[in-house]
């Protein structure tokens, strides 16, 4: 792995010339207030490199059509499939949005030519066989899981939900009716933080295919016809797209026998979405306004890096320090809830994040050619609003600036280490990462991660971090009930000291002071307030 | 009478050695084998040898749960105190645990319930002692400053305000205050908002809720994965041997029979689907296997996906975007409950009434054989399935023994599954979900016209 190290300041020199593009904005536009003075603190003598103003398109690898890749464990009785197709909200035409999320519902929900949607289920039943789909921007993800004990019978019902699907249009309908409902009742009221990281994602990504709910838009789903998802199944859910994955108690037959019955799908789908250049247009801030207890609050950037870069393992060293997903390890967990109270916890993510469900672990096959980098703060009284979101900043800010310490480096190397190997103790999950690894070119990706860990110093992390990580960066998304008032403080850039019911430490007091009156990343023109009820209409 | 076996089986255990059971061992249902020892203070130690690579799933579940806050203003300790127990002790200062397990790269993790709090560590063997070390040193010497509680006690105000947004909460809360008047189900795990917002002065109280029921005798550890048997229960002796406190003995108030019909309605203040809840109080699962069985199989032939009710009201008529239930285990009797998630106001009659419908003619004895078939192995596979990893057998292993009372709940539970007959099914839901015992919640949306609210 020594080559790797050595190879990524070449790599980076080389990447340096591909992220500029024609479209982008002036630069003018993109220089927020830093969010504390430039260089102060900064151990390295090097220059921080500018951001660069868009991030491209560069396109993912494209794996050949229909390539497997099976993770045969004989001692277990369960069969897993994993039918990853490369297509996913991008897809969904202008005025139709929510259509690939559709059409795979239908599918997966509505029946086959053989049997009718209570049918199906009455067929899935008695196997407790699973039979799951999951739409995220570029990805679609059909899984099942069976007993060896079905295997035929499952094989058969599977693949007929791709190549023989009903269609219905009754079960449309119902399949529709519960998509709007996801967004008029569930994303827009029923789950603060949810709201918050779609609304972040939207505007990240404003004016890109990414930049709608991957479950629609309330007049996107309501112009959705039958025609339409016929014709898009026929045009996405093809061999061309579509990476099969089998695991478990799987042998050659089966692995051919399902390839065999897979190459029934059309054999070219549509060409594929051009994605544009992202800006990479900073200090922008939208607060959803909703009645609610509480402030929800996201934060993030459209990212240089994806897997494959060299950059990409020693960011996601430095993020996972700052914040792994619901660990108490992270520094904004323990700075922020264990020592202030504030919330109920803190993260930040280097890439993508959708919690895969009934773990702490991202979801595998959400690969995005464009990635952003995020800070999640859960839910906090609304006092303390703009202290939280000032404090992910700063501690941020001050990785970044100086660093992880030696001791807290070898911590969290030994952390990860370990927690790494959960990752990849299900045969879904195996399949998932091994398919990740086609698009991104990156095999056998989380032995890599461990290898390259053993020998990331605090250093070539700083140095990555400095290259990679903005802090000024940053855009903001909050879900709070007085959106003006927040809107209002957040203009103002007046202090948000915040008091404690409990007796603190004068060094936390202290970096309190330095917190409650550092300068947000924002940009007071560029705030904007929605009405939760007008989110993600059109 | 069944009740008092593993009270009296706990009592007897201080009294003697280590005592050793016979492993329970793997069958069809479930395919592992328990080791199962109990130490001369009360801890029963089980461990499940598992195929697992390098890993293991740590868990220890105490029988303590919203259920024991028997005092007024003192709802939700619990399960504040689930992370309180992660705040240190003498010997290992707060902090302390990050930096021992956080090197192993462990998640390490807790939940509460209304009977059970269940803590587990989830990561490389190789970390196995250290975690003995430290477990059994909280377990034993928790030990907190009055700030630190403080502090912890808004991030679970944190945790009710993320929780708050959707209905579902409120809905519990409602339903069960409806449904209980004297036992402690009444209020939610989470616990009363006042409650909650009062926490940060019941230090003293705190001290007490761990001296009563952090006790060995109210304890049952499970270690799943690849390990030597030996060394660990050796590590485990060494470390958990010295611990001696008992339970205490508080008494859970009983709940009066029901008389009559109760209902509950929730007006919500923002866009969101009506709702209809139905409820029964039903045994616990704690006094009966069997019971707990067919409340488990009720579920789905009720309102699973290959129910009438199913077919007509999601497919067929589209009245309702989803139905189900909310049924868990309990160890005291608590609630059998279908629920309903309405497209609109105006069919909530029709839905109940067809819910209702299917209750009725199970109660008349028209049972579909077929069907309850269907449904046993339908759970017999779905547990296989769901036991992927060693932190989905030990968190199943923990929570079944935790309400039942007995290391192996998990397993008699798997076996009573397949011996439940029409017959039972019928004669349950003719006993207990009858009309005199029904509790409905409904929910309604009121929002002004502008989409705004009131």
């Amino acid at each position: 792995m020594k080559t790797r190290a050595l190879m990524s300041l070449t790599a980076l020199l080389g990447l340096a010339g591909c992220v500029t593009t024609p479209q982008a904005p002036p630069p003018d536009e993109n220089a927020p207030p830093p969010a504390v003075p430039a260089q102060a603190a900064a151990p390295e003598p090097a220059p921080q490199p500018a951001r660069p103003e868009a991030v491209p398109a560069t396109p993912l690898r494209q794996p050949k059509p229909m390539e497997q890749v099976v993770l045969a464990r004989p001692d277990s009785p369960i069969v897993s499939f994993r039918l990853v197709f490369h297509t996913g909200s991008v897809d969904d035409p202008k005025g139709k949005e929510g259509l690939t999320a559709l059409t795979a519902q239908l599918m997966a929900e509505g029946g086959t030519q053989k049997l009718t949607a209570s049918q199906l289920l009455e067929a899935l039943y008695p196997m407790a066989a699973e039979l799951d789909v999951f739409v995220d921007k570029e990805f679609t993800t059909l899984s099942g899981r069976v007993h060896k004990d079905f295997l035929t019978r499952f094989q058969n019902i599977f693949t007929d939900v791709l190549l023989a699907p009903r269609l219905d249009a009754a079960e449309l309908e119902r399949l529709r009716a519960n998509a709007i409902s996801d967004v008029e009742n569930g994303l827009r009221s029923a789950n603060d933080e949810a709201l918050g990281k779609v609304a972040l994602d939207a505007l990240l990504y404003q004016g890109h295919p990414y930049a709608h709910f991957t479950g629609g838009t309330v007049q996107g789903l309501k112009a959705i016809t039958l025609d339409d998802v016929k014709a898009h199944a026929q045009r996405v859910f093809t061999q061309d797209r579509l990476v099969i994955g089998l695991a478990g108690a799987v042998d050659d037959a089966l692995a051919q026998a399902l390839s065999s019955r897979l190459s029934a799908l059309p054999e070219k789908g549509a060409p594929r979405v051009e994605l544009p250049a992202v800006p990479t247009t900073a200090g922008r801030t939208v607060i959803i306004q909703k009645p609610t207890l509480s402030t929800a609050v996201s934060m993030g950037f459209v990212s240089t890096i994806r897997r494959g870069d060299p950059d990409f393992f020693p960011v996601a060293f430095a993020m996972s320090n700052l914040g792994e997903h619901r660990q108490s390890i992270g520094v904004l967990f323990t700075e922020l809830r264990e020592k202030r109270g504030l919330n109920y916890g803190d993260y930040a993510y280097a890439e993508h994040f959708i919690e895969s469900p009934g773990t702490t672990y991202n979801r595998t096959n959400i690969a995005r050619t464009q990635q952003d980098l995020s800070l999640w703060i859960r839910p906090v009284v609304p006092t303390n609003g703009v202290f939280a979101t000032r404090g992910a900043v700063f501690f941020l800010d001050q990785m970044v600036k100086e660093g992880i310490p030696q001791e807290r480096f070898e911590l969290m190397r030994g952390f990860l280490q370990g927690y790494t190997r959960l990752w990849e103790q299900t045969d879904q999950r195996r399949l998932g990462y091994a398919i990740d690894g086609l698009f991104y070119g990156t095999p056998d990706f989380l032995e890599q991660y461990r290898q390259a860990m053993a020998k990331m110093t605090p250093q070539s992390v700083q140095e990555a971090l400095r290259r990679r990580v903005q802090p000024e960066a940053l855009n903001f998304a909050f879900v709070t009930e007085d959106a003006e008032g927040l809107a209002q403080a957040l203009r103002s850039g007046a202090p948000s000291p915040i008091t404690y019911a409990s007796p603190k430490s004068e060094e936390l007091l202290t970096q309190d002071q330095a917190i409650s009156s550092s300068k947000l990343p924002l940009r007071p023109e560029a705030i904007q307030v929605i009405p939760a009820q007008q989110f993600m209409e059109k | 009478m069944r009740r008092l076996l593993p009270l009296l089986l706990l009592l007897l255990g201080t009294a003697l050695p280590a005592a050793a059971a016979t492993p329970t061992p793997a069958s069809d249902a479930f395919p592992y084998t328990l080791h199962t020892d109990t130490l001369p203070n009360g801890l029963t130690v089980v461990r499940v040898p598992y195929p697992s690579r390098g890993i293991i799933a740590y868990v220890t579940v105490v029988r303590v749960g919203s259920r024991n806050e028997v005092e007024p203003g003192r709802t939700g300790f619990a399960h504040f105190f689930e992370h309180m127990m992660f705040k240190g002790t003498k010997t290992h200062p707060e902090g302390d645990r990050e930096r021992i397990l956080g090197n192993f790269g462990y998640d390490d993790n807790a939940f509460t319930t209304d009977d059970i709090t269940l803590y587990y560590s989830y990561g490389p063997t190789a970390g196995l002692p250290q975690l003995i070390e430290i477990e059994a040193d909280r377990f034993r010497n928790l030990e907190y400053s009055e700030p630190s509680f403080q502090t912890e006690a808004l991030a679970v105000l944190g945790e009710y305000h993320k929780n708050a947004a959707a209905p579902f909460l409120k809905m519990e809360e409602e339903l069960n205050a409806a449904a209980f008047t004297r036992h402690t189900y009444q209020h939610t795990t989470m616990g009363f908002y006042k409650d909650i917002q009062a926490m940060p002065q019941a230090y003293d109280y705190s001290r007490t809720f761990f001296e009563r029921w952090y006790t060995p005798d109210n304890t049952l550890l499970f270690i799943i994965g690849d390990f030597d048997d030996a060394k660990v229960m050796e590590l485990v002796r060494q470390h958990y041997g010295p611990w001696d406190r008992k339970a205490a003995q508080v008494s859970v108030p009983a709940e009066p029979p029901q008389k009559g019909p109760r209902t509950a309605h929730i007006d919500w203040p923002q866009p969101t689907q009506p709702r209809q809840v139905i409820a029964w109080r039903t045994p616990g699962a704690g006094t009966s296997p069997t019971d707990a069985a067919i409340q488990t199989l009720l579920v789905d032939y009720l309102a699973g996906p290959t129910s009438p009710a199913y077919k007509t009201l999601v497919l067929d008529k589209q009245l309702v975007e989803s139905i189900g239930s909310d049924y868990s285990e309990h160890r005291d009797p608590h609630l059998f409950t279908l629920t309903a998630t309405l497209k609109d106001e105006r069919h909530r009659d029709t839905v109940r009434k067809t819910l209702l419908q299917e209750v009725s003619r199970l109660a008349a004895g028209r049972v579909d054989a077929a069907r309850l078939k269907a449904i046993q192995d339908h759970a017999r596979y779905g547990a296989l399935m769901a036991l992927e990893t060693p932190r989905d057998v030990g968190i199943q292993l923990g929570w079944y023994a935790g309400v039942t009372g007995s290391p192996d709940g998990f397993q008699r539970h798997l076996q009573s599954l397949p011996k439940v007959t029409p017959a039972q099914l019928s004669d349950f839901t003719k006993r207990y979900l009858t009309a005199n015992k029904l509790i409905l919640l409904s929910l309604t949306p009121k929002t002004d016209a502008q989409g705004g609210t009131k």
